[in-house]
């Protein structure tokens, strides 16, 4: 782990004002969301207030780690478009479908995963993988059987 | 919106040329497009007093084009947009000459699309996650072309409707023949057939290089002016016959339920505004950043049915002699790309019959449909009439 902060080159995300507690939870490897506590709306991406109702009254709630989803739809990128992607090509941009709250989809990679084997509605669950000693990006890999 | 019916018009419209590298500035190439819209009208640059462009921080401003033009004008105003940006600006040059504060606007969009800025890459990652809505979630997964923003929204609704990879090449292939009849399309001497289309690899599924946009260098303008004031000019009018803009989605590149998209709702009201149905538009210039992206608009703008668009455009519909003759020049997939407004602007010739007695004419053309996509989330539309 002590090479791995400066051999990530790919974009680290930025924590601010409405969306800390998110990769906070994150770097815990859990998930936490934002929801509206007036019109009971969950809030991906997090904002400064909820998005459907405008309500600044939003809470978060934790999720824990064990977090099981559907592919709700993806991308198989060819090319990189941001640094650090060039050598992990192609990369697979997938939509995940949260079984708990389907209302929300939460952006992510799918590893390990064939390109072949990638379908809409095939069951994925949400994993951690370390980026820097401090942080940990969300990402998906194909649900055992 | 009041009623706006045949009250204005757009009066002028012009390009500068179109290349991968211009050698030159986008005020130049802004200036060529200016100064051909304001001919094609029959104008003096000094009668427009309302200058209006929309860019990504990529371009000259109103002003500096006015300056160079000659003119001090009543008004300026530049707006950070693309897709739809052109029906934005065209409510807002009707709105200010409608209050009696202008007479006359022009609007341009200008860019080195190819040599400058180029859509979509070479921004630092840590500044596009601020200034995308959701940014900080969308950058660290490599998300950040729109081939891959719309690409997500093209496969799920590929998936629920049916469309294949050979729909999307139908698209394409319409508008590259198209492009064929114009000697002003960037790909003009470049068709394209199924086999090469199908045989081309993916640089974001469900997208090759075909079913994205040109990225070019190009100036483009168009000029508004009320019904009156258009009767002045020695271009025939194409008359505005009612518009309809708005948002819809929450984020610009985060969506979580695809099943509804700006178009859906403009649609609807475009129509009711101007008084016509699907069945009477006789020619349409749909925005094409990407090939799915003219499918999905079909669907909202009523052409075909959910689950029967693919069938429509393998139908030949969207070429010239179809039911549906679209994108007529090329469109932003092979004649240039300037966020629309290259579109509009075929529109414009379409309906005046400028192209009459050559194989590019849509005969007898009388109503015609311009639209707008920046995304799922913003979208507008215009309907014209000569």
């Amino acid at each position: 782990m002590s090479n791995t902060k400066t051999a990530y080159q790919k974009p680290i995300p930025l924590k601010d004002i409405d969306n800390a507690p998110y990769w906070d939870a994150a770097d815990k490897h859990e998930l936490a969301l934002q929801k509206c506590d007036d019109c009971n709306a969950y809030s991906q991406p997090p904002g400064p207030t909820c998005a459907k109702c405008g309500s600044e009254n939003v809470s978060w709630e934790q999720f824990g780690d064990d977090i099981q989803a559907t592919v709700y739809s993806y991308v198989v990128s060819y090319r990189p478009f941001l640094p650090g992607f060039q050598d992990e090509l192609p990369t697979i941009i997938a939509l995940a479908q949260l079984d708990k709250v389907p209302e929300v989809k939460i952006m992510g990679n799918i590893l390990n995963c064939e390109e072949k084997d990638l379908k809409i509605g095939m069951p994925i669950q949400m994993t951690w993988v370390d980026i820097t000693e401090d942080r940990a990006l969300p990402q998906w890999i194909p649900t055992a059987n | 919106m009041g009623n706006i019916n045949n009250r204005y018009a757009i009066v002028g419209v012009g390009e500068s040329a179109r290349s991968r590298k211009s050698g030159t500035t986008p005020l130049h190439l802004a200036l060529d497009a200016a100064k051909a819209a304001i001919a094609d009208a029959g104008l003096k640059a000094t009668d427009i007093d309302g200058f209006m462009n929309y860019n990504e921080g990529d371009s000259c401003t109103s002003h500096q084009l006015a300056t160079y033009l000659g003119v001090r004008p009543k008004y300026v105003k530049d707006i950070q947009g693309g897709g739809a940006s052109t029906e934005m600006l065209i409510g807002d040059a009707i709105a200010l000459i409608e209050s009696g504060a202008l007479n006359t606007v022009l609007i341009y969009r200008s860019m080195n699309g190819s040599s400058g800025t180029r859509v979509g890459r070479g921004y630092d990652p840590d500044m596009l996650q601020g200034a995308l809505s959701g940014g900080s979630f969308v950058i660290p997964y490599g998300s950040a072309s729109p081939s891959q923003w719309f690409g997500m929204f093209a496969t799920r609704h590929m998936h629920e409707t049916g469309i294949t990879k050979e729909h999307l090449g139908h698209v394409c292939l319409s508008f590259y023949e198209h492009a064929q009849r114009n000697p002003k399309a960037f790909l003009h001497g470049k068709p394209l057939t199924m086999e090469n289309y199908l045989a081309t690899p993916d640089i974001s599924s469900p997208f090759n290089i075909h079913d994205s946009c040109l990225e070019l260098d190009e100036g483009n303008a168009i000029i508004v002016t009320s019904a009156e004031r258009a009767k002045d000019c020695t271009s025939t009018p194409v008359y505005i016959k009612g518009m309809s803009i708005r948002q819809c989605h929450p984020h610009a590149h985060y969506w979580n339920d695809i099943d509804v998209v700006a178009s859906d709702y403009v649609a609807e009201e475009v129509y009711k505004n101007a008084g016509v149905t699907p069945d009477d538009i006789d020619v349409a210039s749909i925005y094409d950043c990407f090939s799915w992206v003219v499918l999905r608009q079909l669907e909202a703008y009523g052409f075909a049915k959910r689950g029967e668009v693919g069938e429509f455009v393998a139908q030949g519909n969207l070429k010239i002699g179809g039911k549906l003759p679209t994108n007529t020049a090329g469109g932003m997939l092979s004649e240039g790309y300037t966020h629309g407004m290259n579109n509009a602007i075929e529109i414009v010739r379409q309906l005046r019959h400028e192209y009459k007695g050559t194989d590019r004419q849509v005969e007898n053309c009388k109503t015609g449909l311009l639209t707008g996509w920046a995304g799922p989330d913003i979208a507008g539309a215009i309907i014209l009439q000569n």
